[in-house]
């Protein structure tokens, strides 16, 4: 409990130092460049204080739950398992994000995501073949028709494979 | 009135009609997806509608927009999973319906009371267009700051228990929105000399960083089926007959939900609870809400759809939201060069009854697809949601790289995504952030220009002046009833669950 408190209060003491950042990188700025952004953060700055010390005040006394409940506007989260591996979870998807961007920066974006797809239905969503095959090559079938259709582009890879390939 | 016929030629020419039903389409498979929404819809159109004719990108956009509201319903009703935040308070009474077999009286009652909500909301639009005109033409960039800055403090006052929560997360959007050159003199602000960052973050990384990333990441997370059952039961004109017989329920939801939507900030996306509180409130015999009460289902119905006609209005006519997928509508028109504001009701006014035009048949043509595909789309909910992430993952990517064919729009997105993902888990609100993102340009654009031209003195025209009262008084208002502002429905549904 008490880290994920602390992961919660990072995350406001990152909005601080982001706003602190504003205010400071700002006050050298040309005169009409510099109002807005300037004064902006220093509000901002002032608030995510106050917010911070609220924060801190709920925490003594034990007033806080794990999450604040979110406000009216946005989807409240509501997770039926330990924030740990809720964490945990985070950071695996994060992590294959970051995996099929090495792979777009080296073979290319079109047959990147195909394999991505195949290997998603069938690793993580326990797919049969056929249907990670057929999942795959609709992938590839999608790209190639918006990019041929709707004039659209993708990242091309280190290999230089030709078209829909790369 | 003639440019209100001539628009309507418009909309019947038949590309016209198929890019509407493209979009009514497109609109009711993201709706039924859980989490995704109008803004998420409208951001991966945005690459879309580059160099469309702006009529055309009307349809399209417009058609989107205005079925969310209507297929929301599905994942709300079926699975108790939101939508999109415009339909949290349907789960209230829906998903209890569902589950007694009764889904189809359910979304027969939510169809037909998001049918008549929507026809409202086009309706009032229409009326309110020669009544604003003078209002909107009196407007110079003061008043036009003013309003966006009343904007703001309304996305505090309605951000519920945490204004301070509600003003920061329009502060994010801000910050990132100053990313980049400054409008006014040659200035690269926060960069971190990256070239990446000197053009500014795009609204399509944004919108989808902040909104369709979390929603995938929390999605898989959780890692079950979206629905356990796809059986609808019974009672579909029962649904109909409900929401006929409760006509005044549907007429003030629909009241509530144009005049909320209307509000400048984040009126929109609170609607939902708010009708329901209303509803709530209003009836004698409330035991059986939170339990299956049909009046549960059509107030946040009816008043969801017709706020898109409400949201459409200070979008147009001033250039500030209403809502968070109002605010992506609003980057679609500065795309398509169409400037918000005085010349909407002066030389583009038939782009507004367009407008108007689209959105009250993408009602009836939304209402009408999901009455008739409601069984092959309920069969859709039952697909695990892995067999969806790896595609809305290809989609968002191919998507952002549009925005600037650069290396940076991947790398943006993920961190803009994180960014996302943190503020949901720790309730910081999103569409406030987005909204704040929007009219970031706007306001810096107003602020300059008012300072340029009035030195100081704007800060005493008399319209600048009414709106400082307005912001004081419903600032001041807010904390003073910032109990009963937050809980219009979340006190009464509190008090359901304390039953």
């Amino acid at each position: 409990m008490a880290r994920l408190m602390t992961i919660k209060n990072l995350f406001s003491l990152f909005l601080i130092v982001w706003f602190a950042y504003g205010v400071w990188e700002a006050r050298n700025y040309a005169f009409l460049a510099k109002i807005f952004p300037f004064y902006i953060s220093l509000v901002l700055l002032v608030f995510a204080v106050i917010s911070i010390v609220i924060e801190v005040r709920r925490i003594v006394d034990r007033a806080d739950d794990l999450h604040d409940a979110a406000s009216g506007s946005d989807l409240s989260v509501d997770w039926d398992m330990p924030m740990t591996v809720v964490w945990r979870r985070f950071g695996t998807y994060v992590g294959i994000i970051l995996g099929v961007y090495v792979f777009i920066y080296l073979i290319g974006y079109p047959l990147t995501m195909s394999l991505f797809i195949l290997l998603f239905y069938r690793l993580i969503a326990k797919a049969k073949w056929v249907a990670a095959l057929v999942a795959g090559c609709a992938g590839f079938g999608f790209l190639a028709l918006a990019s041929h259709l709707l004039g659209m582009d993708w990242p091309e890879g280190l290999l230089a494979l030709p078209w829909p390939l790369g | 009135m003639e440019a209100f016929y001539q628009s309507l030629n418009v909309v019947l020419n038949p590309s016209h009609l198929m890019l509407l039903v493209g979009g009514v389409v497109l609109g009711l498979c993201v709706g039924i997806l859980p989490g995704l929404g109008g803004i998420v819809g409208m951001t991966i159109l945005l690459p879309v509608i580059y160099g469309m004719d702006p009529h055309n990108a009307f349809a399209l956009l417009i058609g989107m927009v205005a079925v969310i509201p209507t297929s929301d319903t599905f994942p709300s009703v079926m699975m108790g999973i939101p939508g999109s935040s415009a339909s949290q308070a349907t789960i209230m009474d829906g998903y209890p319906l569902a589950r007694k077999g009764e889904a189809a009286r359910a979304l027969g009652s939510a169809f037909t009371a998001s049918l008549i909500g929507g026809l409202i909301g086009a309706t009032v639009l229409t009326l309110i267009i020669p009544i604003a005109r003078p209002l909107v033409l009196a407007f110079g960039s003061p008043e036009l700051f003013m309003l966006a800055v009343l904007g703001m403090s309304m996305v505090g006052v309605l951000s519920g228990n945490q204004p301070i929560k509600g003003i920061i997360g329009a502060g994010i959007g801000l910050m990132l929105g100053a990313i980049g050159d400054a409008p006014a003199v040659t200035e690269y602000r926060y960069t971190f000399g990256i070239d990446y960052l000197m053009d500014g973050v795009s609204l399509v990384i944004v919108g989808l960083g902040l909104f369709a990333f979390p929603e995938i990441i929390d999605l898989l997370i959780k890692g079950r089926p979206i629905s356990e059952t796809a059986e609808l039961g019974k009672g579909w004109l029962d649904g109909v007959k409900d929401t006929i017989r409760h006509k005044f329920i549907v007429l003030r939801c629909s009241i509530i939900g144009v005049v909320i939507g209307f509000i400048p900030g984040l009126g929109g996306s609170v609607v939902d609870w708010i009708a329901y509180g209303h509803i709530i409130q209003t009836s004698k015999d409330r035991e059986n809400f939170g339990k299956g009460d049909i009046r549960g289902v059509i107030a946040p119905e009816s008043a969801n759809n017709a706020k898109e006609g409400g949201g459409l209005i200070p979008t147009f006519l001033f250039g500030i939201p209403g809502s968070g997928s109002m605010a992506v509508f609003l980057g679609g028109l500065l795309i398509l060069g169409i400037q918000p504001g005085p010349s909407m009701v002066t030389e583009n006014v038939d782009l507004l009854y367009t407008a108007i035009w689209s959105l009250a048949l993408a009602n009836i043509i939304g209402a009408g697809l999901a009455l008739v595909l409601s069984k092959p789309i309920t069969k859709l909910t039952v697909v695990p949601f892995s067999y969806l992430a790896p595609f809305m993952i290809l989609i968002i990517t191919f998507a952002c790289y549009q925005a600037t064919y650069s290396w940076g729009d991947l790398i943006a997105l993920l961190l803009v995504g994180i960014l996302g993902w943190l503020m949901k888990q720790f309730g910081w609100p999103r569409p406030a952030a987005l909204i704040g993102f929007v009219l970031a340009g706007n306001l810096e654009q107003y602020l300059f220009i008012s300072v340029q031209r009035y030195g100081l003195d704007w800060l005493t025209r008399p319209g600048v002046l009414i709106m400082v009262v307005i912001i004081v008084a419903s600032l001041s208002a807010s904390i003073v009833y910032q109990k009963k502002l937050k809980t219009a429905g979340q006190s009464a549904v509190e008090d359901i669950a304390k039953k």
